[in-house]
């Protein structure tokens, strides 16, 4: 608990109540920048293409990924686009890998009278032996055996293999590599203890009372309304709170109203509407005290489509009243005091779960920190908006922080990279689940998870 | 040749006056509303007067701008939108395509991309 470092003199809670209770101000706010600009998107036109989305990223990726094969393989080794393969060459080719799953969810397969088939029941993995990989660049496409795990990689990787195409098409796979952690930026963090609270799913609206009240205490220890002077005092040291995604349950999103007659459920009000008053009010407590980075996610009232675009600010009047309360986009990206954050609400590592063999989601983080792409399966198998001009997912710097929210359970690692890259990987648990937030300290990079459970009906002792 | 010849070519136009298609019982009124459509027909496409129309050479150019694959792919944006795109990923793309497109700006034939429907 981060009441160890607590002033040693502060007072326990069993002393009586001093004349003068001492106050704890807060560390100010120093140095924040929102640099979340490319994910918001201002006029929206859905009437284009996703093969714009992914032409650019192969061309903003192939530069650097080209750089690494020559930096593994050798200076003098052969680029070649599939267009220009000769067979039993050894040569380099970058591309975008297509996995070929038999059982990925597709809408024309649902909708096909001729196979009159029950649409296939959501399963927790896609992944199956038979599997096949494609790489694919501007103009072809050729399968891929060898030296590849298949199960692990997703669609929408950009890849450099290395190896020879066969008499029958294939391209016997040798080695291959992804584009690697992105070059380091400067270290300019602070020199004393400054803590980021990250928490997420929050899940309002879920009809449980014991979620609540583990809600109530996070507020409480953020404001500085628990504990005794020490946890007060460390309190204070919390200069931001990152709610990262899902802050309304899934129950808000129930559709019966759609299904049910028109005149049944006319005065049916949205469960969102009770669940999003509850948001504000809490948000107002945490506001008056402390800056808040409201992210959306996956079950909260915003586009489907990643990147989410942040909450409108008429859905919380109590709270957007004060400047502290900041809606960002999902996927988020700030410099606080220094240190670079970047953080998704966790639909980016779930998708990539569901669709490969990796297990662990700080393994799947991780991964695509390596890949250089922060969700490579968007517009496959992830809603994405159809850019043109450049794919914004595509990192081009190593954040110091790199978080995804709703994973769970809480993980965290940090990374060192060979290029001097210092990535503090962190895991955000879902708090409905496991009333656990994250305490992230800016100085060292360091986090620790907080749990705030409360005795229910049926806890065990 | 000059120009791309359309299918439609070997039908002649013909402006509908006095000899009217059978079966059309129509009053005074319509008689003048045909006429209007009719030199309506005859018009290429809406353009202001004043411009001249756009050089063969210069669509020809667009065109093989348009379906030139380093460029990536050309449906659903401007051809202006395209070649900027080209320049910012560093593909270095022909600048009097830029030049050809400033100037017929308001042109639609020549600002937009190539449908794939017609020249």
């Amino acid at each position: 608990m981060f009441s160890e470092q607590a002033a040693p003199t502060a007072q326990g809670l069993l002393a009586p109540p001093s004349g003068q209770p001492p106050t704890f101000p807060r560390v100010p706010v120093a140095g924040y920048s929102d640099l979340s600009q490319p994910f918001r998107l201002g006029e929206r036109s859905f009437c284009r293409q996703y093969a714009h989305v992914y032409a650019v990223r192969l061309a903003g990726m192939r530069p650097l990924l080209e750089r690494r094969a020559r930096g593994r393989w050798g200076d003098d080794i052969a680029l070649r686009r599939l267009s220009e393969l000769q067979e039993g060459e050894k040569c380099c080719v970058v591309g975008t890998l297509f996995k070929a799953m038999q059982l990925q969810p597709s809408i024309l397969q649902e909708i096909s009278e001729e196979h009159n088939l029950v649409p296939q029941p959501p399963l927790p993995k896609y992944i199956q032996p038979c599997d096949e990989l494609m790489l694919e660049d501007e103009l072809q496409r050729i399968k891929l055996d060898g030296a590849i795990d298949v199960q692990r990689l997703v669609t929408g990787t950009i890849v450099a293999v290395y190896g020879r195409e066969e008499e029958d098409g294939r391209f016997l796979v040798e080695d291959h590599c992804l584009a690697d952690l992105p070059p380091p930026l400067p270290w300019s963090g602070p020199s004393s203890d400054r803590f980021v609270l990250l928490a997420s799913g929050l899940g309002l609206g879920s009809m449980s009372g014991e979620a609540l009240l583990s809600t109530q205490l996070l507020v409480d220890v953020v404001t500085g309304q628990l504990g005794a002077e020490g946890e007060q005092s460390c309190a204070a040291h919390i200069t931001r709170v990152i709610l990262a995604g899902n802050l309304l349950s899934q129950n808000t999103q129930s559709r019966d109203t759609i299904n049910k007659a028109k005149y049944l459920t006319k005065k049916t009000q949205a469960a969102s509407v009770e669940a999003v008053k509850m948001l504000d009010e809490i948000l107002l407590q945490l506001c008056t005290s402390v800056p808040v980075d409201v992210m959306p996610g996956e079950f909260d009232p915003t586009n489907y489509t990643l990147p989410q675009q942040p909450l409108h600010r008429c859905m919380l009047p109590l709270a957007s009243a004060y400047a502290t309360l900041r809606l960002v986009t999902n996927p988020y990206q700030a410099s606080l005091d220094g240190v670079r954050f970047l953080g998704t609400s966790g639909q980016n590592i779930s998708d990539i779960f569901k669709y490969s063999s990796m297990d662990d989601y700080l393994e799947i983080l991780e991964w695509t920190l390596l890949a250089g792409h922060i969700s490579p399966t968007a517009p496959d198998t992830l809603g994405c908006y159809p850019f043109y001009k450049s794919d914004p997912f595509i990192l081009t710097e190593c954040p110091h922080v790199y978080f995804c929210g709703n994973a769970p359970r809480f993980q965290s690692k940090l990374l060192q990279g060979k290029e001097g890259q210092r990535v503090l990987l962190v895991m955000v648990p879902d708090f409905s689940a496991t009333q656990t937030a994250c305490l992230v300290n800016l100085r060292d990079l360091s986090c620790q998870p907080i749990t705030f459970s409360s005795f229910g009906a049926d806890a065990e002792d | 040749m000059e120009q791309p010849r359309r299918i439609t070519d070997s039908f002649p136009r013909r402006r509908r006056g006095p000899g009217r298609p059978p079966g059309r019982l129509k009053d005074r009124k319509d008689k003048n509303k045909d006429k209007d459509k009719a030199q309506l027909k005859v018009r290429e496409c809406p353009r202001t007067p004043s411009q001249p129309p756009p050089d063969p050479a210069l669509m020809e150019m667009l065109r093989r701008f348009d379906l030139s694959w380093e460029y990536g792919p050309c449906s659903g944006i401007t051809r202006l939108q395209r070649w900027e795109r080209a320049q910012e990923l560093g593909l270095s793309p022909p600048g009097p395509i830029r030049d050809a497109l400033l100037e017929h700006r308001d042109n639609p034939d020549v600002t937009y991309r190539w449908d794939g429907v017609g020249w």
